[in-house]
């Protein structure tokens, strides 16, 4: 018993002492040890990413489908546990990213024309198909407000601010400038019109009621999140162009199988449904 | 075409905005550096939130708050007339809630650097308090001040996120430079969105090569 306590403090002491040279040996060698611990870190990154290359696919999904996606994985993953992580934008956004080297496996867009971009610069393994069409519509969480498929409301001066998804990036909001201009009243409204960057800034511009009124698609106002806030209606679908929106396979330098099995299932009856179920016309 | 309306736009905006907290500064700046104590250093912590905050957290509790469905918002609206999202004052205030610290750091690091005998010969000399500081101290701190004006112009002229976040991107009330230049992006049109971009860096380099020039001779530089 009586030799243990000095045997404890000399440990101590050694073990400082031990510390207290690494101490000083590091304080010379700053790059070694960085160079050390950026050695460590990068060794990690490639053992994590060899081990989830397989089973995880990253899929850029344009806005008016976040909600229909989560339920599409929901139900691709009683099935298959193939991990797959969504990013939301503007389909102009999301084609930009991809085209610049983004590493998506899957695109699906809100319209035909950003997916044929992909597939034109060689990027894509097929071309485009189309999976669903998009239904645009009028929504407003005023009390004061119920929207209608004509366009005449808008033009009423209690009407200051009408939110749409901004046209160049962002297929429902080139769809509501479309009628717009075929009711003659766009340049009428111009200086109402706020625009989203993608759907979902518009929706949320609607739905805070930030914006008095605004142009979304069907699939966010009969969403969860959404359900029961304001009143929407559907415009006559002959006054804008179908939204066709279509979904590309991207090639990647190593094929993922994962990917391609995914990217099948949108195809699906499954997926079908769903889409029904979100408000989308299918053929 | 190049559509120099989002230069007009920013340029106007970073005025108001400085001019505006410029106003606010000054007094808030002064009592921060005579105070101490727990009240003082909650109000400190407050003005430099800003520096720490994504600007996405300002645009978030503007556009709740401020939008005409929220209670706040509609009652602004009704009795000022002024609707805080898409709109320039919302801008405005939006700017002048982040660009904060960046006018009230200098100015009260400069006041605290003065020696306390300076205002205390001036209050001997018959001075009130608002005298002493615009007569005395103020003119002391004058390199401070440039630089805190020269900061504030800088930091709102590169706004973007709250800007994007409340804007609505109306060409004229709210499409600032920068957001004119995420837009010529993602369109893409990089032409035009390498226009603005030059702009903006070769006025920036600018505005800072006047305050550091001015600065040069006394050794001071801006702190933030």
């Amino acid at each position: 018993m009586t030799h243990q306590v000095p045997f404890r403090r000399s440990l101590r002491i050694a073990i400082f002492r031990g510390l207290l040279g690494i101490a000083r040996v590091n304080k010379f060698s700053t790059i070694a040890r960085v160079k050390k611990l950026l050695g460590i870190v990068l060794l990690c990154c490639s053992y994590a990413i060899g081990a989830i290359a397989q089973q995880k696919i990253t899929v850029a999904v344009a806005a008016n489908m976040q909600y229909t996606i989560e339920a599409i994985k929901t139900r691709y993953h009683l099935t298959d546990p193939t991990e797959i992580s969504v990013v939301v934008g503007s389909s102009g956004q999301l084609a930009q990213q991809i085209l610049h080297g983004a590493p998506f496996d899957i695109f699906i867009s809100a319209d035909t024309s950003f997916p044929q971009r992909i597939a034109q610069a060689s990027l894509a393994v097929a071309p485009p198909r189309v999976y669903a069409q998009g239904v645009l519509v009028l929504w407003s969480v005023r009390k004061d407000i119920l929207p209608k498929p004509d366009m005449a409301l808008l033009m009423a001066p209690g009407i200051t601010h009408i939110a749409i998804a901004n046209p160049v990036t962002a297929p429902y909001g080139s769809a509501a400038q479309y009628i717009l201009k075929k009711y003659n009243i766009y340049d009428a409204v111009a200086a109402k019109l706020v625009t989203g960057e993608s759907i979902t800034q518009t929706s949320q511009f609607i739905a805070t009621g930030a914006a008095d009124i605004g142009f979304t698609a069907k699939s966010i106002v009969i969403s969860d999140a959404m359900k029961g806030k304001g009143v929407w209606v559907e415009l006559n679908r002959n006054d804008y162009p179908p939204i066709e929106q279509a979904a590309v396979l991207i090639r990647q330098p190593v094929a993922n199988p994962a990917a391609a099995r995914f990217y099948d299932f949108l195809f699906s009856a499954k997926s079908k449904a769903i889409y029904q179920q979100f408000g989308y016309l299918v053929q | 075409m190049i559509d120099l309306e989002p230069f007009w736009l920013t340029a106007k905006l970073a005025c108001c905005t400085t001019l505006c907290l410029f106003i606010i500064a000054i007094p808030l700046a002064a009592w921060l550096s005579r105070r101490s104590g727990l009240f003082r250093t909650v109000i400190e912590v407050l003005v430099s939130m800003p520096l720490v905050l994504p600007p996405s957290v300002i645009g978030f509790y503007l556009l709740v708050v401020f939008s005409p469905g929220g209670a706040i918002g509609a009652f602004i609206e009704q009795w000022v007339g002024l609707r805080f999202v898409f709109s320039f004052e919302g801008l405005l205030l939006a700017s002048m809630i982040y660009s904060l610290p960046f006018m009230v750091h200098p100015i009260q690091a400069g006041l605290s650097s003065l020696p306390p005998t300076l205002q205390e010969a001036a209050w001997s000399l018959g001075k009130t308090r608002w005298q002493t500081l615009v007569q005395v101290l103020l003119p002391n701190i004058r390199h401070q001040l440039l630089t805190a004006v020269v900061l504030t112009l800088a930091h709102t002229v590169g706004e973007f996120g709250v800007v994007l976040m409340i804007g609505g991107n109306i060409a004229g009330k709210t499409r600032t430079a920068s957001i004119a230049i995420y837009d010529e992006v993602e369109a893409p049109n990089y032409h035009n969105a390498n226009i603005y971009a030059l702009i903006l860096v070769c006025l920036s380099f600018l505005i800072l090569f006047i305050l550091y020039w001015s600065n040069r001779k006394r050794g001071h530089y801006p702190m933030w």
